[in-house]
């Protein structure tokens, strides 16, 4: 791990692999709904087996990956929660290099979610010739059974997606903080962090190896899944 | 500092707008995919479901063939691509993937396209390896949406005649079995006697069947008289070309299941056919050759029973 010192204006608090995580989610979620949308389903497919690996990679990079990327930096106790949220409504916000307590809850929902979404994918069917690439595993009725979860995980996937945009847009609009920036950039200004906060950063190569493993993991489901008769 | 704060929303205000926004978008999903829309508003009871009349078109003709095939997969319990088929309301709501049902216009209905393409297509309902909808069938959903995909219209010209399914009930040997149980071994003493005379009508009855004819003079009244303890049992019988006379009327008037009887060429009399009158179920009498006057079958002729007798018999 290295540590990064903090400049006079900006100060790096998110690192490359977790705000490209970030972006290609954005961009997996919706390629991933317009493909189902149209049944491009070849496309469904893949989409979600990239999105499993990215998910399984997250998991990996919450645990080994740098400071504001580690669940153990951004999951508080519920009190927590509440106290930060009390904090936004007096006006005097806590200041938290990465994520909020509110919004640290917000992402684990969102990767629980999205897993849930991905897992129920490799066992659903799409009523006519398209199956997951796990559903020949289990009975018809039961890859039924789990298409029907996959659809409502769908619907829990917008209602956090409508929170998230909402959140965004209240720390730009009503607090005058632009949590987008920081997410293409990794840098937020200084003002905006605790007092003496110290970022130690994970090196690329780690991520680059929990990626290939996690990457792995999903070409092998991929790979059993083509073999099943 | 001044420009920024006075460009700062305050969180009521940033509140109500994003519940405005979340309302309009909610509107323009229900404009941009109309069954959503509907099903929306029928949910929330603001809008009628619709509902076939009983004896329209949807209810006696596409209703049923939706029900045999293919609620199995787009019904209550499931709904392959979000469909339902399974109701007037729910035809009409469409797939996920929006309606399904173009009234008036059955070339772009999507639930047309998809029955009538090729059975080997991918996109082909129903999918492989289910047997795919008769011509008629097809037909039947073309008519329906061509002429509006009404819930009233009571007929369609040049709609497919219905066709009655025939059922045909399973064959059900436990059940002959036990029927022919009570008499099983008067109809075995009988016919080592009288071999080839007696048999059951088929399989799966215990109904008797009784042909006397291929004995010829050698089958007399007394071998009539020992089918009398199956005579209950007797459907049809044919004592043609035999010595049976009127000596055997009360035998003959015992089969009181008899629908069929043929007497021709014996010396059977009016006495007989007299005798026979009890006899509810039967449909048939054949008497060429007899005595038998045309006053005698009067009250045959009467009950509808088709009367086989000599020309000069009237």
């Amino acid at each position: 791990m290295s540590i990064e010192t903090a400049n006079d204006k900006t100060v790096l608090v998110w690192d490359l692999p977790t705000r490209l995580f970030h972006w290609c989610v954005v961009a997996l979620v919706f390629v991933s709904w317009l493909s189902a949308d149209q049944g491009w389903m070849t496309i469904h497919l893949a989409s979600g087996l990239i999105l499993l690996a990215l998910l399984l990679f997250r998991l990996g990079w919450g645990l080994f990956g740098s400071t504001t990327a580690r669940f153990s930096n951004f999951l508080h106790p519920p009190r927590r929660v509440l106290g930060y949220l009390k904090s936004l409504k007096d006006g005097d916000r806590l200041l938290y290099a990465g994520h909020n307590p509110a919004g640290g809850l917000m992402v684990m929902a969102m990767i629980l979610v999205l897993l849930g979404q991905a897992l129920t994918g490799l066992f659903a069917n799409d009523g006519l010739k398209f199956n997951g690439p796990l559903a020949l595993l289990i009975p018809s009725e039961a890859s039924d059974s789990i298409t029907s979860i996959h659809r409502l995980i769908f619907d829990a996937i917008l209602l956090l997606i409508w929170c998230h945009v909402v959140a965004v847009g209240f720390y730009l609009l009503v607090k005058r903080d632009n949590l987008v920036l920081p997410m293409l950039t990794g840098r937020k200004p200084h003002s905006h962090l605790p007092q003496g906060v110290e970022l130690a950063f994970t090196r690329l190569i780690i991520a680059l190896l929990l990626f290939f493993l996690s990457a792995g993991i999903a070409a092998w489901i991929m790979i059993e899944g083509a073999s099943l008769p | 500092m001044a420009g920024e704060a006075s460009a700062r929303l305050s969180a009521p205000a940033y509140f109500i707008s994003v519940l405005l926004l979340t309302l309009a978008g909610f509107g323009a999903a229900m404009l941009a995919r109309p069954a959503f829309g509907h099903a929306v508003l029928q949910w929330a009871r603001l809008e009628p479901v619709p509902r076939a009349l009983p004896g329209s078109f949807y209810t006696a003709r596409v209703a049923p063939l939706f029900q045999d095939r293919c609620v199995g997969c787009h019904g209550e319990t499931r709904q392959k691509a979000g469909l339902r088929l399974d109701s007037f309301a729910e035809v009409m709501l469409g797939s996920r993937h929006g309606a399904v049902v173009r009234p008036g216009d059955a070339k772009h209905s999507e639930l047309f396209t998809r029955i009538s393409l090729p059975p080997s297509d991918d996109k082909a309902m129903p999918p492989s390896g289910k047997t795919p909808l008769t011509d008629d069938e097809v037909t039947v959903v073309r008519l329906w949406i061509a002429h509006g995909a009404s819930p009233a219209t009571a007929a369609i010209k040049g709609a497919p005649k219905l066709v009655k399914p025939v059922t045909i009930p399973e064959l059900d040997l436990a059940r002959a079995a036990k029927q022919r149980a009570p008499l099983a071994a008067a109809v075995q003493q009988v016919q080592q006697r009288l071999p080839g005379v007696v048999d059951y009508q088929s399989r799966s009855s215990a109904g008797l069947e009784v042909d006397a004819s291929l004995m010829g003079a050698r089958f007399g009244d007394a071998d009539l008289a020992m089918l009398k303890p199956l005579a209950m049992q007797i459907v049809q019988a044919d004592f043609s070309g035999t010595s049976v006379t009127d000596s055997s009327a009360s035998a003959l008037a015992a089969m009181t299941g008899l629908e069929r009887l043929r007497v021709a060429n014996t010396k059977i009399s009016d006495t007989t056919i007299q005798a026979l009158a009890p006899l509810k179920k039967l449909r048939s009498l054949s008497v060429t050759g007899t005595k038998v006057t045309g006053a005698g079958l009067t009250s045959l002729r009467q009950k509808g029973v088709a009367i086989y007798a000599d020309a000069d018999v009237h």
